[in-house]
């Protein structure tokens, strides 16, 4: 698993001041996304004649950007109480911006890139509605950071960066996923939120519907990308691959859920009941275009993500005492991490069959 | 390309930094149509470009690219893809537990 670098306080305070002083920043972030190539001759091939009718409509729509009105505040955006917030608390739900802020970013550098490097004029266009949206919802986050008093800080261009490459099909997958479970977790959290107003803490979360609509109409572009090549959801390779993935994200998304009790608990959700939730939501919509949907309820699911978040803790632990110990320590902890995936990786799938027609619309 | 060894070029570019409520986004664009490639090294020279709040600055720089020898374009082919885990709003941040 991935572990990306976002660096709290890297920059010298004389700079942060310099940077945002009507934030009054007492804290900067420097955002530091990964930068991205592919295989640009395989993506310009991708021909959507087999989806053109449903792809002209979803490209209509983000052209038509609903939601441009959406991302502004107004007297829905409750004053913040951020002194007031109990440290441990504020210091996840600031995790949780920051961590969802490089996300929206390293997701505009994606789309951005792919739109100029491309030359087929139907993935450069829909690339381009994306990376417009990401630093839309980026700018809306760094907005309720700022309120906060921690400073974005975009200097990242001028150090040395390393380009890194996903294969075209990765993209599908990966973004795919990401935008449908980023589609499912913060539905789940506005219906909850909806009966349980009291427990809003920070008023976005009445962004989040409108603001998931965006990831889902995200992903419905990918799973057309993806029709247009039945290989890539039906081989036996990458139906290997598109399980891995599947372990990959929900098994991470359980470890790091588990990291921030405070924040769930001042949402009063249990984060063992949110993470099957928004399993079991992925799963169902997954289903247009992935040939099959994990088992979650299989005996072995939980038992092995509990052990995953165990060993990942220990690992922590392991860096924090250093030395030689430490370093066993580690170790031993990540071939405990490398079972429980295999475990879970291992789990038989429930095999399905995808709808003649790819198209869903939001439904939770 | 050599196996081992790394070219340096210096390319003129653009450099986009929105730091505004609308959109937050930083981009750099090779003026010369220069192409990167897995494994390049890319860093744009002279001071960080800071936009304050409600600041979009488009400016010409100069950028220094590294060119990835051949070992190193074939790892990042093979191993980039596990990176992946990014873009999601969940994926961890420098320590777990904050």
């Amino acid at each position: 698993m991935n572990m990306h670098a976002t660096t709290h306080d890297e920059l010298h305070a004389e700079m942060a001041d310099k940077f945002d002083t009507d934030a009054m920043a007492q804290e900067s972030t420097l955002l530091n996304p990964r930068f991205y190539t592919t295989d640009f001759d395989e993506l310009d091939r991708i021909d959507v004649t087999p989806v053109r009718e449903e792809w002209d409509k979803l490209i209509g729509q983000m052209k038509a950007d609903p939601n441009k009105g959406h991302f502004k505040k107004n007297a829905d955006w409750d004053k913040v109480d951020w002194d007031g917030m109990e440290p441990k608390l504020k210091r996840e739900f600031i995790d949780f911006l920051v961590s969802s802020c490089t996300a929206e970013f390293s997701g505009c550098v994606l789309y951005k890139e792919m739109k100029r490097r491309g030359k087929n004029p139907d993935i450069c266009e829909l690339f381009n509605y994306m990376a417009r949206d990401e630093a839309r919802h980026a700018g809306f986050i760094n907005d309720a950071l700022r309120e906060a008093g921690v400073a974005v800080n975009l200097g990242f261009l001028t150090k040395a960066k390393k380009y890194t490459y996903f294969r075209p099909k990765f993209i599908y997958y990966a973004t795919y996923l990401s935008e449908k479970i980023g589609y499912a977790r913060y539905i789940t959290i506005y219906r909850h939120l909806e009966q349980h107003p009291e427990q809003r803490f920070h008023p976005i979360f009445k962004w989040f519907k409108e603001w998931c609509n965006d990831e889902f109409s995200h992903g419905e572009a990918f799973a057309l990308l993806m029709r247009t090549d039945p290989k890539l959801t039906e081989s036996f390779a990458n139906k290997l691959w598109i399980r891995f993935f599947l372990t990959a994200v929900y098994s991470t998304m359980y470890v790091r859920d588990h990291a921030r009790p405070a924040f769930h608990e001042a949402l009063g959700v249990d984060i063992d009941w949110y993470d099957q939730e928004v399993f079991r939501k992925t799963s169902e919509i997954a289903k247009q275009v992935f040939p099959m949907e994990l088992d979650i309820d299989h005996p072995r699911w939980m038992p092995n993500l509990k052990r995953m978040e165990r060993a990942f803790r220990k690992i922590e632990a392991g860096e924090k005492q250093g030395g030689i110990a430490g370093r066993i320590a580690k170790f031993g902890a990540g071939a405990q991490a490398a079972w429980a995936f295999v475990s879970l990786y291992t789990i038989p799938v429930k095999k399905s069959t995808p709808p003649a027609s790819v198209r869903l619309e939001p439904a939770y | 390309m050599s196996l081992f060894s790394r070219k340096v070029e210096q390319v003129p570019c653009t450099v986009e930094v929105s730091h505004r409520f609308e959109a937050l986004h930083a981009h750099v664009r090779f003026n010369d149509g220069s192409v990167v490639h897995p494994g390049d090294e890319v860093q744009v020279q002279g001071p960080p470009v800071l936009a304050a709040w409600g600041e979009l600055i488009i400016e010409d720089r100069i950028a220094t690219i590294t060119r990835a020898n051949a070992l190193e374009r074939l790892w990042t082919r093979l191993t980039g893809d596990f990176e992946f885990m990014e873009l999601c709003e969940f994926s961890f941040s420098e320590e777990m537990s904050v």
